[in-house]
């Protein structure tokens, strides 16, 4: 996965096209889900996704590093969501909604308990300060690592984790 | 609660949420695939720094409108109408006041001067439309098989019939002439 992602970055600073492609099948449902995560609805998150890649392909000479592909479309989505903050401020983030248990051996009770936390921490999350949910989501929902996720944030790694201990933080105390 | 046990419930939700994504948004991104990805250009580096500094808009926007009549210019200056379009845009979105962020005006340009390259017969509306009216059509180009894609002047966009594009039309007349 690695080596295909570098060579992907590799064709892109090219300027090839079907690399273009390939980035948009990769991605497109992670950056999706980003922008729905950070607590955009689901027109807002598609025109965000479209928005995030139609900047990548216009900052292909900003991709440096091949290994930071990751990061580097992250922060060029991170940077869309937060202009449409910043030009919406009056409006709330919205947080997902029915999740999915599969059925299993777990008990209807321990089902609905679990589906109760999930849900109680959902609205948590989409109550913390756009920055530190920003690090929750990118690393604990959107599985970036520590230096990806502070390369995507603009930050450096220490400032990540200190902003990411704040947000367990508020988490923890909200959620009990 | 530990962290520990905050960061598996976290990642438990992250796999419980994970809606479906609708099925055509791929290919909606992909047609917007320049042909040429841009390389490294002084000009556009300039536009980037701006919108990154977050200074003046209108300056943003001459600044913008001055390094298209540049890059025009430096390729020969044979499009002088699609020029000419893109700078009506540019200019009746800074006249009205509508002008809000650098990228969304140079996305729209950028999609006009793109559609027109391909070849594809765009309707532009930007010198026409009422620019309070988030629903007006800013640009309209055929599909291949029958159908419209219409660009607003929000900057969504989204694949119409011929009877829905007449429709939107009818609706966008009307919102201008009352």
């Amino acid at each position: 996965m690695e080596r295909r992602l570098d060579s992907l970055a590799e064709q892109l600073k090219k300027g090839d096209p079907q690399a273009a492609s390939e980035l948009v099948d990769t991605y497109y449902e992670g950056i999706y889900l980003y922008m729905r995560r950070l607590g955009h609805n689901q027109q807002t998150s598609e025109d965000l996704t479209q928005e995030s890649f139609m900047r990548a392909w216009q900052h292909t000479e900003q991709l440096q590093n091949n290994s930071a592909l990751n990061g580097w479309l992250y922060r060029i989505a991170g940077n869309a969501s937060r202009q449409y903050w910043r030009k919406h401020k009056g409006r709330n983030a919205v947080s997902i909604e029915g999740f999915e248990i599969p059925h299993g051996q777990d008990s209807e009770d321990e089902k609905l308990a679990l589906q109760e936390q999930l849900s109680r921490l959902s609205s948590a999350v989409a109550k913390l300060p756009l920055k530190l949910r920003d690090v929750v989501v990118l690393h604990y929902m959107q599985h970036l690592s520590i230096a990806e996720a502070a390369e995507a944030t603009g930050v450096r790694k220490g400032t990540f984790k200190s902003r990411l201990n704040r947000a367990l933080k508020t988490l923890r105390k909200e959620f009990g | 609660m530990r962290e520990e046990k905050l960061g598996q419930l976290l990642s438990e939700l992250a796999k419980r949420s994970a809606e479906p994504v609708r099925p055509g948004l791929a290919e909606d991104i992909k047609q917007r695939i320049p042909q040429h990805l841009p390389l490294y250009r002084a000009g556009r580096d300039t536009i980037n720094i701006i919108i990154d500094l977050r200074i003046n808009k209108l300056a943003a926007a001459a600044v913008i409108i001055l390094t298209l009549l540049l890059f025009a210019n430096f390729l020969g200056g044979k499009d002088s109408n699609g020029l000419y379009q893109d700078s009506k845009l540019v200019a009746k979105y800074l006249l009205s006041g509508q002008i809000t962020q650098g990228p969304d005006v140079a996305a729209a340009m950028l999609k006009y001067k793109y559609l027109t390259e391909q070849g594809k017969d765009v309707a532009f509306y930007g010198d026409i439309i009422n620019p309070q009216d988030s629903n007006a059509i800013l640009m309209q180009w055929r599909l291949s098989d029958g159908r419209f894609r219409v660009m607003f002047n929000d900057l969504r966009e989204k694949t119409v019939s011929p009877a829905e594009l007449i429709k939107l039309q009818t609706r966008m007349l009307q919102g201008k002439a009352r």
